[in-house]
């Protein structure tokens, strides 16, 4: 990362006194032998409540249809979609770490991909649950899948719902498959230091026969290059993607050419913020201070920066270019956007994700891990309240006014947010216990190339 | 959308009586054991008397029954017809083709008038209900009660049994029972014996009665019909000394004053008056000049929003400005002081029209003005030379009581115990009567009541005995129209339940050997038709030839305006006008859920009956839409929602009749508030010295449009008629429809036709019948109070209404707007399933088998049109599904859906046509919103076929589509409202 002013100071990548020896054992320790507190537990505890709450919604939702939430006509899209967007989104922080800047030879990444590429999986795990649960007919959801049907019904090719359903599969797919086989050498690491038969058994299944010869290495280092190269194109499509399914429409506020882009860039905005809003916690208590040190938050903190710039760019032009097209309808929806029924949620974004992030210009604040987190969890409310305004207020006053309607979430919208954030907390909690939060072998190349030694 | 599942009520009662016994862990062995329990049985008693009865006669016959009968109460909907000779319409080829729908031609009756109608019945089961084109009453068009009356004869609520007190009994119990009483009545001449019944308009009932007071001199026939016209009559009876009817010929009319006169929903001749009104109003046809309607009124109306000078008016303030008409048209009339400078100024262009229109124009007086105004306006109709030409008087069609034989003289004489027995036929005083009147209380002093009803309502419940009415669908029975026209009513299936008509129950009384109902009708029409041929021809049109009253000369008396004068207006305190219900008339319509979830036509609002205010009263009070306040009035107090209702009179507060019912049945009961609480007899429809009083609380009210300013965008154009005259193509001269702006797809191949439809904004009086014949039509469920306010109501075409103007007096207009069918259609292209595909004829096709429910063609739909099963919409089992089309599917919750153009309709044309190997005609295809439309604003047809109605309407200047720009190319198009005022008045002409 070019320095700012004010990076004079760069803290190191890894603390110093680092080796081979203390970076496996200090990480492989947290999968193996760590004892887990009180914290974990009731972050456990919680975590299964809110699915236990989400699971119950998905039962009532099957029962009784989509009804159940708050959506009407003229708003027939909500809370669902916004959770989708938002989900989605978050999932690009850990592929563009992983990808991106593997492709790029950016070493800061190797502490913190790991758990931001699993971050990843959960997130879009998670957010691929929506756009099912919201159909009219959920079990019909895999006739949007070109399969050989009787009937000889295909899907209908020009819709971007379509090609969004193959992007998130892709995108998926992609996702794991990349986490997992960078995963391998830390799974055969484990299994090698297993304190029990069954342990190691377990590690052994997933570590896939791993026993670090050159040929494997090679074959390894070679893949890795491939699915990075696979995944990075993957991110921009599947949130360009998702912006298609907006922009595709005629409806005034969402028929817009800068969505992919900007969609890629508020994508890129979320997923760094909840890096940091996982990471600076995670590092304490788990005593990965040594890890993930503050020139990794400070660099986080930057393109999270350089991320909500763009997003703010495309909320000027927005505004801009219905101004300058004095289109009556983009016009209308931009003055609501400002001034209607739904303005906060306008206004309450600008604050969280345009002045917030004015802080992070300065070196003092990027250092700071508490301001950091707290800026970086207002970004996520604040992404999330832009999808919601990007969404409710197109719809629920578009072209005719005489269909003009109000948009109020119900228990089960409600139900179904904070039930989404559990089962992604449950996933990564289990993921913390039983997986390596940090690559244990890529950190020893840094170890290598001299990080961490007395500089 | 309440369950209204007869069977699966049922069950879940069984349930309720169980737990609600045991109050903890029972069980029971058997079917019979549970049957054997008083709790079981009380809620039998209640829920399904007629099973009841059963029970008690025989336990193992009636599991027998629940087993078989119960478990499948919807499929006694498919009992065949009656086994008397039914003649099908025209319509039908001979005998009963599998499959296919016949239609029969009869009459259905509302507050007395006959609605002639053909109604659809597939093998028994009448589904459907369309206008006669042949009967004068509804020309093939309805009114929103004749499309709904289907849904009631199907209602699961109505009355299923005989009822004594609180136990179920027999027709034969009550026979028995009659006996006795009859035999009371030959001994003292038949004193204590009162009939009540609606109006009566049927010659059969009519001839009935009067045998009835034949045989008992001293029995006595009263009136009671909440909303009815005594005003009018009594008004003729000023004027001219006897009763007598009014007719309006609005097609001959160039200058139409309305005093109140909601003609456009007239329950007698509102649909005619429609389309005889729309007549007027199209340029292309009168070639020349169109109609001009001032309205003066107090609330809105329909009428009113057609009018090109609307004046609101305190109802009781109207009278004083016909009197300074009545001057100004040189009747002799005192009137003090001078009219202020306002109604000075309206006065002098409105005589000079209707100077200028002598014998042309037509001055039209409410039912809800005082009998003095309707003398008034025969004097100025006689005055203008208009008698004869616009209007005309007949001896009365309905049968005209006596002066004291209304429901006040009969509480009297019940309060003075001379009622020995009360005889109620098909009406329900113990809810709709005045409050001041206490009939109930009254009705204590009365030891034989007997009601004679649809449902056990708030009067059925205080009878002694009250019997189930047969439905108008499932007897013999005849009635006049407004002209006085006859025609038959027969049945179209056998009585669902153990209903009997008031002519059967008539017959009781009377004893004269003809008990059956067609008998009895064919009794009375035996002289008119001496042969069945000519009786199979009559009920084959669904109208007897020539029976018209004959219109009468009468010299008018207008001395007799001397004699009585309106009350006189009271400038300082608030006045309370009560108007039937637009949807729900005085509360007869009150367990219709079609009916409750039609939007209020004015107000867009379902379910609810908010005491409708003006702006400048709300202002002055702080009140908004949706404010609970008091109303106190002759020391009695309703407490009620508001509605601020733009153009209402500053001073005016409305409430509408109908609601607050307490035994309508599971749909209407607690729905909305009782207006008659406040209604004294003395003023029935205009009440002075109301007070208000906000109470600070809310009540949620339901309504399906909450935006009514256009937001200047032309969705709907409207121009004046000098303008039209000036270029024709006003409506495309700021904003030119786009035929074809480039597309990146190609257009679709042309088919074999290529349907399309015309609205014609000038003629459409937005009184949304369209919407509830398409309810019927297609299946379309109804959701409830609280899913209308969620935003979800499943109406394929609505009726958008948009105010112009200020909040006092606001212009109104009214779009219907069904699906557009784009051929460029936004909602097609963004579904991925291909639920919603383009066919070759233009059609805009849902696929509700394939849609799995991503709304997004719903969003991308600029008219929003689309409408979805948010939830299971249409309840399973219940007995209502023998109403449904079966040509049309029942839609799952989770599937998208909308208006088909009645794709059904177009289907069974082509199969029509193929089989004959030729093309499918002009106006062979209506759609169920085109065949119900009084006016005919709406034509469908082949638009590639130039001779076609559609396209000949297509080619007026007035052309329209909505959001053309968007190139979505609608194969719906409007035409543009002209309005006509009176450019002596260039203020209004804005």
């Amino acid at each position: 990362m070019s320095a700012l002013p004010g990076d004079a100071a760069q803290p190191l990548l890894l603390a110093p006194g680092q080796t081979h020896s203390t970076v496996t054992e200090t990480v492989s320790v947290i999968s193996l032998h760590r004892h887990f507190g009180w914290y974990w537990l009731s972050g456990l505890a919680v975590a299964l409540a809110l699915c236990s709450l989400l699971l119950f919604g998905v039962g009532w939702l099957l029962r009784q249809g989509v009804g159940i939430w708050g959506i009407n006509m003229p708003v027939a899209w909500a809370f669902a979609i916004c959770n989708y967007v938002w989900w989605i989104g978050i999932g690009m922080g850990g592929t563009f770490i992983s990808g991106a800047l593997y492709l790029a030879r950016e070493d800061w990444r190797s502490s913190i991909n790991r758990y931001a590429e699993a971050m990843t999986v959960f997130a879009v795990a998670v957010s691929g649950i929506f756009p099912i649960l919201h159909l009219g007919r959920p079990w019909f959801f895999y006739w949007l899948f070109p399969y050989p049907d009787v009937m000889n019904v295909w899907p209908q090719w020009r819709s971007s719902l379509e090609w969004d359903f193959f992007a998130i599969l892709a995108y998926l797919s992609v996702s794991i498959l990349y986490w997992y086989v960078g995963m391998i050498p830390d799974l055969a690491t484990l299994r090698d230091r297993a304190p029990t038969l069954r342990t190691a058994r377990f590690y052994g299944f997933l570590a896939l026969g791993w026993r670090g010869e050159a040929r494997q290495w090679r074959r390894f280092e070679s893949l890795s290059l491939l699915l990075a190269g696979l995944a990075v194109p993957l991110v921009f499509s599947v949130h360009s993607m998702v912006a298609l399914d907006f922009s595709e429409a005629a409806a005034p506020g969402w028929h817009s050419t800068i969505f992919p882009p900007f969609f890629v860039a508020g994508a890129l905005f979320s997923g760094f913020a909840m890096v940091l809003v996982l990471g600076i916690p995670m590092r304490r208590m788990l005593g990965l201070e040594d890890y993930i040190t503050g020139r990794h938050l400070n660099n986080l903190a930057k393109v999270m920066l350089a991320a909500g710039l763009v997003v703010t760019y495309g909320y000027f032009s927005e505004v801009f270019s219905a101004f300058y097209s004095m289109d009556r309808y983009e016009l209308a929806v931009v003055l609501r956007r400002l001034t209607g029924a739904y303005a906060w949620t306008f206004w309450a974004t600008i604050v969280c994700n345009v002045l917030s992030i004015q802080l992070l210009w300065f070196a003092r604040v990027r250092s700071n891990a508490i301001v950091l987190f707290g800026i970086a969890l207002a970004v996520l409310i604040g992404m999330w309240l832009e999808r919601f305004m990007l969404i409710v207020t197109t719809l629920y006053q578009d072209f005719v006014p005489s269909s003009w309607g109000m948009y109020y979430p119900t228990f089960w919208d409600i139900a179904f947010l904070i039930g989404s954030m559990g089962l992604f907390l449950l996933m990564f909690l289990l993921f913390v216990r039983i997986l390596p939060v940090v690559s244990m072998f890529e950190l020893r190349k840094l170890v290598r190339k001299g990080e961490g030694s007395t500089a | 959308m309440s369950s209204l599942s007869g069977n699966s009520e049922f069950a879940s009662g069984v349930d309720r009586a169980q737990f609600a016994l045991t109050n903890g862990r029972a069980f029971w062995r058997s079917l019979e054991e549970l049957a054997d329990s008083q709790a079981f049985q009380q809620w039998l008693h209640h829920q399904h008397p007629q099973f009841a009865h059963e029970l008690t006669v025989d336990r193992r016959r009636f599991l027998k029954f629940i087993g078989a009968s119960l478990a499948l109460a919807g499929v006694t909907a498919c009992s065949h017809p009656p086994q008397d000779e039914l003649v099908p319409y025209v319509h039908s080829p001979l005998g009963q083709v599998d499959g296919l729908p016949r239609f029969f031609a009869t009459t259905l009756v509302r507050e007395g008038y006959a609605q002639g109608v053909l109604v659809e019945s597939h093998m028994g089961r009448p589904t459907k209900v369309e206008g006669n084109p042949e009967h004068p009453a509804s020309l093939g068009a309805t009114d929103i009660f004749v499309q709904a009356a289907i849904l009631q004869l199907w209602d699961p609520d109505r009355s299923q049994t005989v009822m004594r007190h609180t136990d179920t009994a027999s027709w034969d119990d009550f026979a028995a029972a009659l006996v006795q009483r009859i035999e009371s009545c030959e001994r003292t001449g038949g004193s204590g014996l009162r009939v009540l019944t609606g109006t009566i308009t049927s010659p059969t009932v009519s001839a009935q009665l009067d045998s009835l007071l034949r045989r008992f001199p001293q029995a006595r026939w009263h009136v009671h019909q909440p909303a009815g016209n005594a005003n009018a009559y009594e008004g003729a009876r000023l004027a001219f000394g006897a009763p007598r009817s009014t007719r309006l010929h609005l097609d001959r009319a160039k200058v139409i004053v309305s005093l109140e006169a909601d003609f456009l929903t007239d329950s007698a001749g509102g649909v005619r008056y429609a389309r005889d009104f729309a007549a007027t109003r199209t340029p292309e046809s009168t070639h020349g000049a169109i109609s001009r309607l001032y309205v003066l009124e107090a609330t809105p109306s329909l009428t009113g929003g057609m009018a090109d000078h609307r004046w609101p008016l305190e109802s009781d303030r109207i009278a004083d400005f016909a009197r300074r008409l009545a001057q100004r048209l040189g009747v002799a009339l005192d009137v003090a002081g001078l009219p202020d400078a306002r109604q000075s100024h309206w006065l002098d262009a409105l005589v000079a029209d209707l100077q200028a229109n002598r014998g042309a124009s037509l001055i039209a007086v409410g039912p809800s003005q005082p009998p003095w105004m309707h003398a008034l306006g025969h004097v100025l109709n006689s005055a203008l030379g208009n008698v004869g030409a616009t209007i005309d008087y007949s001896t009365p069609v309905e049968k005209v009581p006596d002066a004291d034989r209304g429901i006040v003289d009969l509480v009297r004489e019940m309060r003075a115990g001379s009622v020995d027995t009360l005889l109620i036929l098909d009406c329900n005083p113990a809810y709709d009567a005045p409050a001041d009147l206490n009939f109930a209380e009254a009705l204590r002093q009365v030891p034989h009541m007997v009601h004679l009803g649809l449902y056990t309502d708030e009067t059925g419940a205080l009878a002694e005995w009250h019997l189930p009415l047969a439905h108008q669908l499932e007897t013999w029975s005849d009635a006049r129209a407004y002209d006085g026209s006859a025609s038959i009513a027969q049945p179209l299936i056998a009585p669902l339940y153990a209903g009997r008509s008031v002519l059967e129950v008539l017959a009781m009384m009377l004893e004269d050997g003809v008990r059956d109902a067609r008998a009895i009708v064919r009794r009375q029409w035996r002289e008119f038709f001496p042969d069945d041929a000519a009786w199979n021809e009559a009920l084959q049109s669904g109208v007897i030839a020539n029976t018209a009253l004959p219109s009468v000369v009468l010299p008018v008396s207008a001395a007799a305006l001397t004699l009585a004068t309106p009350r006189k207006a009271d400038d300082a305190s608030l006045e309370l006008l009560f108007r039937p219900d637009p949807t729900i008339g005085d509360g007869f319509w009150s367990n219709n859920g079609w009916l409750q979830e039609l939007p209020k036509p004015l107000t867009q609002l379902t379910w609810d009956n908010p005491a409708l205010i003006s702006p400048q009263l709300a202002a002055q009070h702080e009140l908004a839409s949706g404010d609970v306040v008091e109303l106190h009035l002759a020391g009695r107090m309703l407490r009620v929602p508001v509605w601020v209702m733009p153009g209402q009179a500053a001073r005016s507060v409305t409430l509408h009749l109908g609601y607050g019912r307490r035994r309508a049945g599971r749909v209407g009961n607690g729905q909305g508030f009782d207006a008659y609480v406040l209604r004294a007899s003395s003023a029935a429809w205009n009440a002075g010295g109301l007070r208000l009083q906000k109470t600070g609380d809310r009540h949620d009210l339901a309504a399906t449009q909450h935006h009514f300013n256009v937001e200047g965008r032309d969705l709907l154009r409207v121009g004046t008629f000098a303008e039209y005259q000036r270029d024709p193509h006003f409506a495309n001269r700021n904003n030119p429809s786009p035929t074809a702006t480039p597309s990146l797809y190609p257009d679709y191949p042309p088919g074999e036709y290529a349907w399309g439809m015309s609205i014609d904004l000038n003629a459409c009086i937005g009184c949304k019948v369209c919407t509830i014949a398409c309810q019927a039509e297609n299946n379309i469920p109804v959701v409830g109070k609280e899913q209308v306010q969620r935003g979800r109501e499943m109406h394929w075409i609505r009726v958008d209404r948009y105010y112009e103007g200020t909040a006092d007096n606001p212009r109104t207009y009214s779009q219907p707007v069904p699906c557009m069918m784009c051929e460029h259609a936004p909602c097609e292209v963004v579904c991925p399933v291909g639920a919603t595909v383009h066919d070759d004829e233009g059609l805009n096709l849902q696929v509700y088998n394939r849609c799995v429910g991503t709304r997004f063609c719903s969003n991308n739909c600029p008219y929003k049109v689309r409408r979805f099963n948010f939830l299971q919409f249409t309840a399973e089992g219940e007995t209502l599904a023998a109403q449904r089309n079966p040509e049309v599917t029942v839609r799952q919750r989770g599937v998208m859906e909308k208006c088909t153009y009645c794709i059904q309709r177009i289907e069974t044309a082509h199969i029509e046509a193929d089989k004959a190997n030729r093309r499918i005609r002009d106006a062979e295809v209506l759609t169920a919103c085109q065949a119900a439309c009084p006016t005919q604003a709406i034509r469908f047809g082949d638009i590639a076929d130039a001779n076609s109605s559609v396209a000949q309407a297509k080619s007026s200047p007035r052309t329209y589509v909505m959001l053309g720009e968007l190139n979505t190319r609608p194969r719906t198009s409007y035409l543009a409202r002209l309005r006509n005022p009176n450019p002596a008045l260039p203020e209004e002409n804005a």
